[in-house]
């Protein structure tokens, strides 16, 4: 018998292709679908609360821009002018229908279209967020992996005592030792301010990289953490023995097979930071003296500016369930395994 | 628990400190050695006998300060951690029992809960309720909440699902002794752990808060207010951050130690010991669970 | 899941032709591929003996057969001529040889070149042994093109034949699917394709059949003789079961207890069992229908 015989006829061999094509594209599709039917409920759920803040706050752009003498008939008059003496639902239904065409309203305090303040602001935060991020991953993935190919060496030792100490270190802290060190100390980096990248590269990096490392050490030390359990469990599988067996090199297996299946969980852990990366946001643009995104959270929240404050909970819930999506999509993509059962 | 918990040098360490920790919020205030509101013309002086810590940009003693403030810190995380406790552990729990739409609403609830960036809502919540850092925590609480459902959860689905559970119930044990017998056992060890994880969070929250001057009246000391005070004057005193920085850092790594010691001794060596001494206890206790290992 | 069953038809009587078979033909009294002399191996830690000196010879297209209950030192024997003891065991005392070269001094590069290309093994759970994240076809298609030094498209093309020939129907679909995709029967067929890939001359088979439908544990051992034939492979087989072995094997060892307490021609041992255990075993598998083997067979 000769070889030829083995192949399947041509036409079949192009359906069984056709099928794995539509196979991929079905399951990504899937996924997609998984994370919009989940985010739906969540955006639903997020915005009403985030609405319904204002109710409860019992606060009124009337204050804001009268005072605190101002008699009932001018508050009435105010309050009026702004819709607020509208039913509660048709108010909700109003400003929902606005955010889902990109208009967050105006601020109470200055009159302005909130959408480009936080516009203005973005810039800034996802700057310094991505460059977090991306430390967060090189570092978190170097010194996960490391452990995990050193497991119970001092290597190993070294570095979870090291994680340890990062993970215990919250935003703010590393963020004034930062400045204190680099830059007050050292006089290495700018302490305080934002230069566009538009303005020069250099100086761009220069003024983000003290709060996107401050920002960063919670994401090497999750990603850390969370990639070094999942590798030494994937290790430990009998596919890395019978990959062995197969004459594989340690290095390919590394690679090709323990990575790829220790890799879901710490990118699943990707996931679940960035809410708080955003979160600190507030905390390392106050100590950076960045006009940005968690700023200008912070400032509309003490003034007391509810629409302002409601647009900054919508964007950032917008942000979290977009890198959730991304951050699924790439899981769905590495490992497939994961998407049986559930 | 606790004994078990004591065996473990990390959990005798993580105990002691967040002993330390707790008295110091009862205590703080009566041991502060000087007012931590008292201003004087000695600023921003270095440590020294009569000021272990210094003195801070109006002259108050930092040590008192310190001391002084502790009190916010353990509160604000005790309640954080009890709120998404109580918020958390219990529809996670019930989410088994109740029925489809319970389970689904709970379930969509939690996910949108973790979808938020739960400081940026402390902030809003805080600045738009007003006043008073509980209002935040109770916030805060719930936000971090849907850990608590998911471990209670899961571990309770654990336990619903197993064998032994179903063996029990077909030999007719009540539902409250199954509880009582096999779902406590294996639901608290994690809600124990998330407990002590939630603390070390809140921790983190509170001092984040507090160093935005938000929820608290500003002459009041608290961890995270001394530290936003020092960011100031850091060309003058730069190792004045470490204090307050330090104390935050090791009640954090306590609190984890802590949750790392009780994950230890409920892991598989744990269970092993409680499921022998059951055994011997009670030998008449429908089958043991058996080891799914095959080789 | 497919509908797909997972062995081609009883019609096709035809074997496909492995393009392994045709350069290594048994010569009649070959030199061994693997010789196991007196190896002894012990737990470090505890400095216990575990296993108390087991000695055979497998020549190309024979088969030595190793039977004990769980724990009596016959994976720890196989994980040794693989070179893959578990931490902390080591073999203390005694020889391995594959293919005339002695494992003691193998540096892991040379350990890499070896596996896959001399020795590979299948086991029990197939399912763990592939990896859960690429397509069982990948898979293969990968030791043959780190292996053999083959494009891409060829390691491809080899493949989908390596699993035609380990009798899979509808080689192609199997080639894109996933572990959880497959059955067990078909996953141990895949198992095999990868194990012989790199054309390995030792094959050792650890409990491969075990968890598997008596049925399907028929058509595997049918399927590892025919290689046997075919490809010159020898082969270890290693089960707690006494039929799986009289069915296959050349050669027989009893091991309990890490002692090898009977060893001799498949004929021999059931026929004449010197030893308590081996009589016990064969008594026990007397009502499971044994004695169909113990009438001499074409197998030997």
């Amino acid at each position: 018998m000769t070889t030829t015989a083995v192949q399947a006829p041509p036409a079949r061999r192009r359906g069984v292709v056709v099928t794995r094509v539509r196979h991929t594209l079905g399951r990504l599709l899937v996924t997609l679908a998984r994370s919009v039917a989940i985010f739906v409920p969540v955006f639903l759920v997020a915005t009403f609360v985030t609405f319904a803040l204002r109710s409860m706050s019992g606060l009124s752009p009337a204050r804001i821009q009268l005072g605190e003498e101002a008699t009932p008939e001018a508050i009435q008059r105010v309050e009026a002018q702004w819709g607020l003496d509208r039913p509660f639902l048709v108010q909700y239904w109003d400003w929902f229908t606005g955010v889902l065409h990109g208009q967050l309203g105006t601020s109470w305090t200055n009159g302005a279209d909130i959408s480009t303040l936080i516009g203005l602001g973005l810039g800034v935060s996802l700057s310094v967020a991505t460059f977090a991020l991306i430390i967060g991953i090189v570092l978190g993935f170097a010194l996960g992996a490391l452990a995990a190919l050193r497991r119970t060496t001092w290597i190993d030792r070294a570095i979870t005592g090291f994680v340890t100490v990062i993970s215990v270190m919250p935003a703010f802290v590393v963020g004034i030792v930062l400045v204190a060190v680099f830059a007050v100390g050292l006089d290495l980096f700018p302490s305080a301010g934002y230069i566009p990248a538009e303005q020069g590269f250099g100086p761009w990096l220069a003024h983000i990289t003290l709060p996107a490392i401050a920002l960063s050490f919670d994401v090497v030390a999750d990603v850390a953490r969370q990639l070094r359990g999942s590798l030494v469990a994937a290790f430990r599988e009998n596919y890395v023995t019978g990959a062995v067996v197969r004459g594989l090199s340690p290095r390919r297996i590394f690679y090709g097979h323990v990575l790829r299946n220790g890799i879901g969980p710490a990118l699943a852990t990707l996931g679940l930071k960035f809410p708080a990366l955003v979160g600190a946001s507030v905390v390392t643009e106050w100590i950076f003296g960045l006009q940005g995104f968690g700023r200008f959270a912070n400032d509309s929240a003490q003034a007391g500016d509810v629409p302002a404050v409601q647009g900054v909970l919508v964007v950032s819930i917008v942000l979290v369930v977009l890198f959730n999506l991304i951050v699924n999509l790439v899981l769905a993509r590495v490992t497939p395994a994961s998407q049986r059962g559930v | 628990m606790v004994r078990r918990v004591l065996t473990l040098t990390s959990g005798r360490i993580a105990l002691v400190i967040l002993t330390v920790i707790a008295l110091l919020a009862v205590l703080g205030p009566l041991l502060a050695p000087q007012n931590p509101l008292a201003t004087s013309d000695n600023t921003l002086a270095a440590a020294s006998g009569s000021h272990w810590l210094g003195t801070d940009y109006l002259g108050r003693d930092v040590f008192s300060r310190l001391l002084d403030g502790s009190r916010v810190s353990v509160l604000g995380s005790l309640e954080v951690a009890l709120m998404a406790l109580v918020v958390g552990a219990i529809p996670g729990i019930l989410s088994v029992y109740l029925g489809r739409t319970f389970e689904w609403i709970t379930l969509r609830l939690a996910d949108t809960l973790v979808a938020l960036p739960f400081l940026l809502f402390a902030v809003a919540v805080i600045a738009l309720l007003g006043n008073g850092i509980t209002q935040a925590m109770l916030v805060t609480g719930a936000l971090v909440s849907p850990l608590f459902y998911r471990v209670s959860r899961a571990a309770t689905l654990a336990v619903a699902r197993s064998p032994y559970v179903e063996a029990a119930l077909v030999s007719g044990a009540s539902v409250g002794w199954v509880v009582r017998r096999h779902v406590w056992v294996k639901v608290l060890p994690p809600i124990a752990v998330a407990l002590a994880q939630t603390i070390g969070v809140g921790f983190i929250i509170v001092s984040s808060l507090t160093f935005l001057g938000i929820g608290i009246q500003p002459p009041a000391p608290t961890w995270g207010g001394l530290l936003a005070s020092d960011l100031g004057y850091l060309s003058y005193q730069p190792w004045a951050p470490l204090a307050p920085a330090l104390l935050i850092m090791i009640t954090v790594w306590a609190s984890n130690l802590l949750a790392d010691a009780i994950r230890d001794v409920s892991g598989e060596a744990g269970r092993a010991f409680v499921n022998n001494r059951k055994a011997r206890a009670n030998r008449l206790d429908g089958p043991e669970p058996v080891s799914t290992g095959g080789v | 899941m497919t509908t797909l069953s997972e062995k081609a038809a009883p019609g096709t009587a035809l074997k496909p032709a492995l393009k392994t078979a045709t350069p290594r033909e048994p010569v009649a009294p070959a030199a061994p591929v693997l010789t196991v002399r007196d190896v002894r191996i012990s737990d470090r830690v505890t400095d216990r003996e575990i296993v108390h000196g087991v000695s055979f010879e497998l020549t190309p297209g024979k088969t030595v057969g190793i039977v004990g209950e769980s724990g009596s030192g016959k994976t720890l024997t196989c994980r040794a001529t693989l070179g893959i003891l578990p931490p902390h065991f080591e073999v203390s005392a005694g020889s391995i040889e594959i293919a005339g070269t002695d494992i003691a001094d193998l540096t892991p590069q040379q350990w890499t070149a070896l596996r896959g290309a001399t020795i590979s093994a299948v086991f029990q759970d197939p399912a763990s042994y592939l990896n859960p994240s690429i397509r069982v076809g990948a898979q293969i298609a990968e030791v043959i093109r780190v292996k053999k030094g083959v494009k891409r498209r060829e390691a491809r093309h080899r493949a989908v034949e390596l699993l035609q020939a380990v009798q899979l129907r509808d080689p192609e679909l199997v080639y894109g699917q996933y572990t959880h995709e497959l059955s067990g029967g078909m996953l141990q067929r895949v198992l095999i394709a990868a194990a012989i890939a790199a054309d390995p001359r030792i094959l050792i088979a650890d409990e491969a059949t075990t968890a598997l439908d008596v049925t399907v544990q028929a058509e595997i051992l049918d399927l590892l003789a025919e290689l046997r034939e075919h490809a010159g492979l020898a082969l270890v087989i290693v089960s707690h079961d006494l039929a799986v072995v009289a069915q296959l094997c050349d050669e027989v060892l009893v091991m309990r207890d890490g002692e090898v307490v009977e060893q001799g021609t498949t004929r021999e041992v059931l026929h004449h069992p010197r030893h308590e255990y081996t009589r016990l075993l064969i008594a026990e598998h007397e009502s499971y229908g044994l004695d169909r083997f113990l009438t001499p067979q074409e197998t030997s």
